[in-house]
Protein backbone atom coordinates (compact mmCIF):
# COMPACT_ATOMS: atom_id res chain seq x y z
CA UNK A 1 0.00 0.00 0.00
CA UNK A 2 1.28 3.48 -0.73
CA UNK A 3 0.45 6.37 1.61
CA UNK A 4 2.76 9.44 -0.50
CA UNK A 5 -0.51 11.23 -1.86
CA UNK A 6 -1.62 11.55 1.99
CA UNK A 7 1.77 13.09 2.49
CA UNK A 8 1.00 15.28 -0.29
CA UNK A 9 -2.14 16.26 1.46
CA UNK A 10 -1.01 16.53 4.95
CA UNK A 11 1.50 19.58 3.20
CA UNK A 12 -1.46 21.20 1.47
CA UNK A 13 -3.39 21.12 4.76
CA UNK A 14 -0.58 22.44 6.22
CA UNK A 15 0.52 25.01 4.10
CA UNK A 16 -3.07 26.05 4.53
CA UNK A 17 -3.64 25.95 8.19
CA UNK A 18 0.23 28.13 8.41
CA UNK A 19 -1.52 30.82 6.08
CA UNK A 20 -5.03 31.14 7.69
CA UNK A 21 -3.27 31.36 11.99
CA UNK A 22 -0.25 33.65 10.13
CA UNK A 23 -3.27 36.18 8.58
CA UNK A 24 -5.55 35.67 11.71
CA UNK A 25 -2.75 37.78 13.89
CA UNK A 26 -3.25 40.43 11.31
CA UNK A 27 -7.16 40.73 11.99
CA UNK A 28 -8.12 38.42 9.21
CA UNK A 29 -11.63 37.86 8.58
CA UNK A 30 -13.18 40.07 11.64
CA UNK A 31 -17.02 39.44 11.89
CA UNK A 32 -17.24 36.90 9.31
CA UNK A 33 -19.96 34.99 10.18
CA UNK A 34 -18.41 31.37 8.57
CA UNK A 35 -16.25 29.67 10.01
CA UNK A 36 -13.60 29.70 7.26
CA UNK A 37 -11.60 25.92 8.71
CA UNK A 38 -14.50 24.38 8.63
CA UNK A 39 -15.69 25.58 5.16
CA UNK A 40 -12.32 24.73 3.59
CA UNK A 41 -12.27 21.48 4.59
CA UNK A 42 -16.05 20.65 3.63
CA UNK A 43 -15.17 22.11 0.25
CA UNK A 44 -12.10 20.18 -0.22
CA UNK A 45 -13.29 17.01 1.16
CA UNK A 46 -16.78 17.31 -1.37
CA UNK A 47 -14.83 18.27 -4.01
CA UNK A 48 -12.74 15.66 -4.06
CA UNK A 49 -15.13 13.32 -3.83
CA UNK A 50 -17.17 14.74 -6.95
CA UNK A 51 -14.08 14.47 -8.96
CA UNK A 52 -12.98 11.11 -8.00
CA UNK A 53 -16.82 10.15 -8.91
CA UNK A 54 -16.49 11.45 -11.96
CA UNK A 55 -13.20 10.59 -12.83
CA UNK A 56 -14.60 6.79 -12.29
CA UNK A 57 -17.91 7.36 -14.07
CA UNK A 58 -15.76 8.56 -16.85
CA UNK A 59 -13.17 5.44 -16.59
CA UNK A 60 -16.41 3.51 -16.97
CA UNK A 61 -16.26 2.13 -13.41
CA UNK A 62 -19.50 1.93 -11.40
CA UNK A 63 -19.23 3.78 -8.00
CA UNK A 64 -22.34 2.39 -7.07
CA UNK A 65 -21.26 -1.01 -8.00
CA UNK A 66 -17.54 -0.83 -7.05
CA UNK A 67 -17.96 1.49 -3.67
CA UNK A 68 -14.67 0.73 -2.46
CA UNK A 69 -12.78 1.93 -5.78
CA UNK A 70 -13.84 5.41 -4.40
CA UNK A 71 -10.97 5.08 -2.27
CA UNK A 72 -8.41 4.38 -5.03
CA UNK A 73 -7.50 8.61 -5.15
CA UNK A 74 -4.11 8.04 -7.16
CA UNK A 75 -5.89 6.10 -10.10
CA UNK A 76 -7.72 9.54 -11.09
CA UNK A 77 -9.76 12.57 -9.92
CA UNK A 78 -11.49 14.87 -12.25
CA UNK A 79 -9.49 18.13 -11.96
CA UNK A 80 -12.40 20.59 -13.33
CA UNK A 81 -15.30 18.25 -11.86
CA UNK A 82 -12.98 18.43 -8.38
CA UNK A 83 -12.43 21.97 -8.83
CA UNK A 84 -16.03 23.47 -9.30
CA UNK A 85 -17.34 21.54 -7.08
CA UNK A 86 -14.86 22.89 -4.15
CA UNK A 87 -16.23 26.49 -5.82
CA UNK A 88 -20.10 25.34 -5.51
CA UNK A 89 -19.92 23.78 -2.41
CA UNK A 90 -17.20 27.00 -0.70
CA UNK A 91 -20.45 28.96 -2.25
CA UNK A 92 -22.88 27.15 -0.46
CA UNK A 93 -21.65 26.53 2.71
CA UNK A 94 -20.08 30.52 2.94
CA UNK A 95 -23.77 31.90 1.53
CA UNK A 96 -24.13 33.96 4.91
CA UNK A 97 -21.23 35.63 4.26
CA UNK A 98 -19.76 35.05 0.94
CA UNK A 99 -17.39 37.52 0.05
CA UNK A 100 -16.18 38.37 3.11
CA UNK A 101 -15.30 34.64 3.62
CA UNK A 102 -13.82 34.24 0.16
CA UNK A 103 -11.26 37.28 0.61
CA UNK A 104 -10.12 35.37 4.14
CA UNK A 105 -9.68 32.35 2.80
CA UNK A 106 -8.16 32.69 -0.79
CA UNK A 107 -4.83 33.51 0.04
CA UNK A 108 -4.92 30.20 2.42
CA UNK A 109 -6.97 28.22 -0.24
CA UNK A 110 -3.44 29.86 -2.46
CA UNK A 111 -1.22 28.23 0.28
CA UNK A 112 -2.38 24.64 0.34
CA UNK A 113 -2.52 24.52 -3.20
CA UNK A 114 1.24 25.16 -3.12
CA UNK A 115 1.88 23.15 -0.60
CA UNK A 116 -0.39 20.52 -2.54
CA UNK A 117 2.09 21.09 -5.83
CA UNK A 118 5.38 20.91 -3.30
CA UNK A 119 3.91 17.63 -1.77
CA UNK A 120 5.42 15.82 -4.69
CA UNK A 121 8.61 15.87 -3.28
CA UNK A 122 6.81 13.52 -1.00
CA UNK A 123 5.02 11.59 -3.96
CA UNK A 124 8.15 11.56 -6.24
CA UNK A 125 6.18 13.36 -9.11
CA UNK A 126 7.81 16.82 -9.38
CA UNK A 127 9.37 16.05 -12.81
CA UNK A 128 8.25 17.67 -16.04
CA UNK A 129 9.81 18.24 -19.56
CA UNK A 130 13.38 17.53 -20.52
CA UNK A 131 15.40 20.49 -19.79
CA UNK A 132 18.88 21.17 -19.29
CA UNK A 133 18.61 24.26 -16.96
CA UNK A 134 21.08 23.83 -13.99
CA UNK A 135 19.02 23.35 -11.37
CA UNK A 136 17.03 20.45 -13.62
CA UNK A 137 16.73 16.92 -12.25
CA UNK A 138 16.77 13.30 -13.98
CA UNK A 139 14.77 10.57 -12.48
CA UNK A 140 16.64 7.75 -10.62
CA UNK A 141 18.85 5.67 -13.04
CA UNK A 142 18.36 8.11 -16.10
CA UNK A 143 20.50 10.92 -17.62
CA UNK A 144 17.60 12.98 -19.07
CA UNK A 145 17.48 16.11 -16.61
CA UNK A 146 13.84 17.80 -16.35
CA UNK A 147 11.86 20.82 -15.26
CA UNK A 148 10.72 20.53 -11.73
CA UNK A 149 7.40 21.75 -12.44
CA UNK A 150 5.43 21.06 -9.90
CA UNK A 151 7.97 22.99 -7.63
CA UNK A 152 7.66 26.13 -10.41
CA UNK A 153 3.64 25.56 -9.78
CA UNK A 154 4.25 25.23 -6.01
CA UNK A 155 6.70 28.47 -5.81
CA UNK A 156 4.48 31.04 -7.84
CA UNK A 157 1.38 29.74 -6.00
CA UNK A 158 3.20 30.75 -2.36
CA UNK A 159 4.35 33.95 -3.72
CA UNK A 160 0.97 35.24 -4.69
CA UNK A 161 -0.52 33.67 -1.80
CA UNK A 162 1.99 35.98 0.66
CA UNK A 163 1.73 38.74 -1.71
CA UNK A 164 -1.97 38.52 -1.09
CA UNK A 165 -2.05 38.23 2.50
CA UNK A 166 0.03 41.67 2.82
CA UNK A 167 -1.99 43.62 0.16
CA UNK A 168 -5.26 42.55 2.42
CA UNK A 169 -2.97 43.39 5.50
CA UNK A 170 -1.54 46.93 4.93
CA UNK A 171 -3.82 47.79 1.79
CA UNK A 172 -7.13 48.39 1.66
CA UNK A 173 -8.78 46.04 -1.24
CA UNK A 174 -12.06 46.47 -2.49
CA UNK A 175 -14.32 43.18 -1.20
CA UNK A 176 -13.90 40.50 -3.19
CA UNK A 177 -10.68 41.63 -5.28
CA UNK A 178 -8.43 39.39 -3.00
CA UNK A 179 -10.77 36.28 -4.13
CA UNK A 180 -10.65 37.00 -7.64
CA UNK A 181 -6.96 37.44 -7.88
CA UNK A 182 -6.42 33.95 -6.08
CA UNK A 183 -8.62 32.32 -8.67
CA UNK A 184 -6.71 34.59 -11.63
CA UNK A 185 -3.21 33.68 -10.05
CA UNK A 186 -4.26 29.63 -9.44
CA UNK A 187 -5.38 29.58 -12.98
CA UNK A 188 -2.41 31.62 -14.24
CA UNK A 189 0.12 29.25 -12.55
CA UNK A 190 -1.18 26.24 -13.62
CA UNK A 191 -1.70 27.62 -17.45
CA UNK A 192 2.29 28.94 -17.44
CA UNK A 193 3.64 25.46 -16.23
CA UNK A 194 1.46 23.05 -18.23
CA UNK A 195 3.66 23.16 -21.31
CA UNK A 196 6.43 21.72 -18.84
CA UNK A 197 4.39 19.00 -17.91
CA UNK A 198 4.58 15.12 -18.87
CA UNK A 199 0.66 13.71 -19.52
CA UNK A 200 -0.85 11.62 -21.66
CA UNK A 201 -4.00 13.21 -22.99
CA UNK A 202 -3.09 17.05 -21.56
CA UNK A 203 -4.05 18.57 -19.14
CA UNK A 204 -7.38 21.11 -18.93
CA UNK A 205 -6.31 24.25 -20.48
CA UNK A 206 -9.54 25.56 -20.59
CA UNK A 207 -10.09 25.73 -16.87
CA UNK A 208 -7.24 27.34 -16.18
CA UNK A 209 -8.06 29.67 -18.72
CA UNK A 210 -11.74 30.36 -17.27
CA UNK A 211 -10.33 31.02 -13.76
CA UNK A 212 -8.26 33.44 -15.39
CA UNK A 213 -11.08 35.05 -16.92
CA UNK A 214 -13.61 34.50 -14.19
CA UNK A 215 -10.97 35.90 -11.26
CA UNK A 216 -9.90 38.88 -13.33
CA UNK A 217 -13.94 39.68 -14.01
CA UNK A 218 -14.43 39.61 -10.58
CA UNK A 219 -11.51 41.49 -9.71
CA UNK A 220 -12.07 44.40 -12.09
CA UNK A 221 -16.19 44.19 -11.14
CA UNK A 222 -15.03 44.93 -7.33
CA UNK A 223 -12.54 47.63 -8.41
CA UNK A 224 -15.34 49.14 -10.31
CA UNK A 225 -17.97 49.12 -7.65
CA UNK A 226 -15.87 50.78 -5.34
CA UNK A 227 -15.14 53.58 -7.43
CA UNK A 228 -18.56 54.31 -7.86
CA UNK A 229 -19.64 53.80 -4.34
CA UNK A 230 -16.52 56.68 -3.60
CA UNK A 231 -18.18 58.79 -6.04
CA UNK A 232 -21.44 58.90 -4.62
CA UNK B 1 -39.57 4.24 3.13
CA UNK B 2 -41.13 7.79 1.36
CA UNK B 3 -42.15 7.07 -2.30
CA UNK B 4 -39.03 9.54 -3.57
CA UNK B 5 -36.32 7.55 -2.07
CA UNK B 6 -37.72 4.20 -3.12
CA UNK B 7 -37.76 5.88 -6.56
CA UNK B 8 -34.28 7.09 -6.08
CA UNK B 9 -32.97 3.86 -4.86
CA UNK B 10 -34.95 2.23 -7.75
CA UNK B 11 -33.14 4.20 -10.59
CA UNK B 12 -29.80 3.66 -8.89
CA UNK B 13 -30.22 0.14 -8.77
CA UNK B 14 -30.82 0.18 -12.39
CA UNK B 15 -28.37 2.32 -12.95
CA UNK B 16 -25.81 0.15 -11.42
CA UNK B 17 -26.86 -2.73 -12.84
CA UNK B 18 -26.88 -1.20 -16.69
CA UNK B 19 -23.35 -0.10 -16.09
CA UNK B 20 -22.21 -3.06 -14.60
CA UNK B 21 -23.40 -5.29 -17.79
CA UNK B 22 -21.36 -7.94 -18.79
CA UNK B 23 -20.15 -6.61 -22.47
CA UNK B 24 -21.50 -8.31 -25.08
CA UNK B 25 -19.67 -10.48 -27.83
CA UNK B 26 -16.79 -13.48 -27.38
CA UNK B 27 -14.27 -13.03 -24.32
CA UNK B 28 -11.25 -12.05 -25.48
CA UNK B 29 -8.75 -15.03 -24.96
CA UNK B 30 -7.04 -16.41 -22.01
CA UNK B 31 -3.72 -14.95 -21.27
CA UNK B 32 -1.15 -17.41 -22.79
CA UNK B 33 1.06 -19.65 -19.84
CA UNK B 34 4.60 -18.24 -20.05
CA UNK B 35 7.97 -18.48 -17.93
CA UNK B 36 10.66 -15.85 -16.09
CA UNK B 37 13.01 -17.06 -19.42
CA UNK B 38 10.24 -16.35 -22.02
CA UNK B 39 9.48 -13.10 -20.98
CA UNK B 40 12.99 -12.07 -20.72
CA UNK B 41 13.92 -13.58 -24.21
CA UNK B 42 10.93 -10.91 -25.23
CA UNK B 43 12.47 -8.15 -23.52
CA UNK B 44 16.03 -8.51 -24.82
CA UNK B 45 15.21 -9.36 -28.37
CA UNK B 46 12.37 -6.02 -28.26
CA UNK B 47 13.35 -3.72 -30.38
CA UNK B 48 10.98 -1.05 -29.15
CA UNK B 49 10.62 0.16 -25.30
CA UNK B 50 8.21 -2.34 -23.41
CA UNK B 51 5.72 -2.29 -20.21
CA UNK B 52 4.97 -5.14 -18.72
CA UNK B 53 1.91 -4.41 -16.68
CA UNK B 54 1.16 -7.09 -13.90
CA UNK B 55 -2.11 -7.54 -13.03
CA UNK B 56 -5.00 -9.99 -11.42
CA UNK B 57 -8.71 -10.06 -11.51
CA UNK B 58 -9.11 -10.67 -7.70
CA UNK B 59 -6.87 -7.07 -7.71
CA UNK B 60 -9.15 -4.40 -7.07
CA UNK B 61 -6.75 -1.30 -7.92
CA UNK B 62 -5.92 -3.23 -11.40
CA UNK B 63 -9.45 -2.55 -12.07
CA UNK B 64 -8.97 0.83 -11.23
CA UNK B 65 -5.91 0.94 -13.01
CA UNK B 66 -6.98 -0.71 -16.19
CA UNK B 67 -8.42 2.47 -17.97
CA UNK B 68 -4.96 4.17 -17.71
CA UNK B 69 -3.20 1.44 -19.28
CA UNK B 70 -5.50 1.61 -22.16
CA UNK B 71 -5.02 5.77 -22.39
CA UNK B 72 -1.62 4.67 -21.90
CA UNK B 73 -1.50 2.54 -24.69
CA UNK B 74 -3.74 4.35 -27.20
CA UNK B 75 -1.32 7.57 -26.53
CA UNK B 76 2.05 5.60 -27.06
CA UNK B 77 1.88 3.42 -30.28
CA UNK B 78 5.48 2.91 -30.36
CA UNK B 79 5.59 1.47 -26.88
CA UNK B 80 5.11 -2.29 -26.48
CA UNK B 81 2.32 -3.27 -23.72
CA UNK B 82 2.35 -6.90 -22.41
CA UNK B 83 -0.07 -7.77 -19.40
CA UNK B 84 0.95 -10.34 -17.05
CA UNK B 85 -1.34 -12.19 -15.05
CA UNK B 86 -0.72 -13.49 -12.27
CA UNK B 87 -1.91 -15.96 -9.39
CA UNK B 88 -5.11 -16.26 -11.32
CA UNK B 89 -7.61 -18.73 -12.85
CA UNK B 90 -7.90 -18.63 -17.04
CA UNK B 91 -12.18 -17.77 -16.37
CA UNK B 92 -11.60 -15.28 -14.06
CA UNK B 93 -8.83 -13.27 -16.20
CA UNK B 94 -10.85 -13.30 -19.64
CA UNK B 95 -13.58 -11.96 -17.89
CA UNK B 96 -11.41 -9.26 -16.33
CA UNK B 97 -10.02 -9.10 -19.92
CA UNK B 98 -13.54 -8.72 -21.79
CA UNK B 99 -14.70 -5.98 -18.76
CA UNK B 100 -11.51 -3.81 -18.59
CA UNK B 101 -9.30 -4.29 -21.61
CA UNK B 102 -11.44 -6.10 -24.23
CA UNK B 103 -9.98 -3.19 -27.25
CA UNK B 104 -7.07 -2.60 -25.95
CA UNK B 105 -3.93 -3.30 -28.32
CA UNK B 106 -1.56 -5.53 -26.04
CA UNK B 107 -0.56 -8.99 -25.22
CA UNK B 108 -1.26 -11.15 -21.94
CA UNK B 109 0.33 -13.93 -20.63
CA UNK B 110 0.05 -15.75 -17.40
CA UNK B 111 2.10 -16.55 -14.75
CA UNK B 112 -0.25 -18.82 -12.28
CA UNK B 113 2.38 -18.99 -9.19
CA UNK B 114 3.11 -15.42 -9.62
CA UNK B 115 7.23 -15.88 -9.61
CA UNK B 116 8.11 -13.89 -12.94
CA UNK B 117 6.93 -10.21 -11.10
CA UNK B 118 9.33 -10.98 -7.74
CA UNK B 119 12.20 -12.51 -10.26
CA UNK B 120 11.63 -9.03 -12.73
CA UNK B 121 12.59 -6.99 -9.14
CA UNK B 122 9.18 -6.27 -7.57
CA UNK B 123 8.84 -6.46 -3.96
CA UNK B 124 4.87 -5.64 -3.37
CA UNK B 125 1.53 -7.66 -4.42
CA UNK B 126 -0.21 -6.15 -7.79
CA UNK B 127 -0.52 -3.97 -9.45
CA UNK B 128 3.01 -3.91 -10.61
CA UNK B 129 4.43 -1.87 -13.86
CA UNK B 130 8.09 -2.46 -15.36
CA UNK B 131 9.28 0.00 -17.96
CA UNK B 132 11.83 -1.30 -20.16
CA UNK B 133 13.85 0.26 -23.04
CA UNK B 134 14.33 -1.30 -25.88
CA UNK B 135 17.09 -3.97 -25.97
CA UNK B 136 15.40 -5.13 -22.46
CA UNK B 137 16.72 -2.45 -19.76
CA UNK B 138 14.83 -1.89 -17.15
CA UNK B 139 14.11 1.79 -16.69
CA UNK B 140 11.64 1.68 -13.78
CA UNK B 141 9.61 -0.25 -11.64
CA UNK B 142 6.32 1.17 -9.87
CA UNK B 143 4.80 -0.71 -7.38
CA UNK B 144 1.37 -0.37 -6.45
CA UNK B 145 -1.71 1.38 -8.59
CA UNK B 146 -0.22 3.90 -11.13
CA UNK B 147 -1.05 7.36 -11.56
CA UNK B 148 -1.53 9.37 -14.86
CA UNK B 149 1.57 11.68 -14.49
CA UNK B 150 3.60 8.94 -13.65
CA UNK B 151 2.44 6.79 -16.19
CA UNK B 152 3.22 9.68 -18.55
CA UNK B 153 6.45 10.10 -17.44
CA UNK B 154 7.66 7.36 -17.49
CA UNK B 155 6.62 6.26 -20.72
CA UNK B 156 8.74 9.84 -21.63
CA UNK B 157 11.38 8.34 -20.22
CA UNK B 158 11.85 5.11 -21.93
CA UNK B 159 10.18 6.14 -25.81
CA UNK B 160 12.88 8.70 -26.70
Amino acid sequence: MEFSLLGAAAVAVFAFWAMLRWEAKRGNAAGCAVDLWDAALVSAAGGLLVGRLVAMTQAGINPITDPGQILLVRSGVSTPAAAIATLVIFTFVARRDLVTAADAIAPAALAGLAGWHAGCIVTGSCLGTESSLPWARALEGSDVTRHPVELYTAVGMAAAAILLALWKAHGRPPPGSVAGTALFAAGAMRLVTEPMRVSLGGGPVWLYGAAMIAGAAITVGSVVRRRRSVRR
Amino acid sequence: MSRITAVAVFVLAVAASACSAPPAGPLPDAPTPTTLEEIETELAASTTPTVVNVWASWCLPCRSEAPLIADAVAAHPQVRFIGLNVRDSPGDAQAFLGEFLADVDMEHFADRGGRIPIELGATSGVPVTFFYRAGGDQAAVHLGIIDEPTMARLLDEIDR
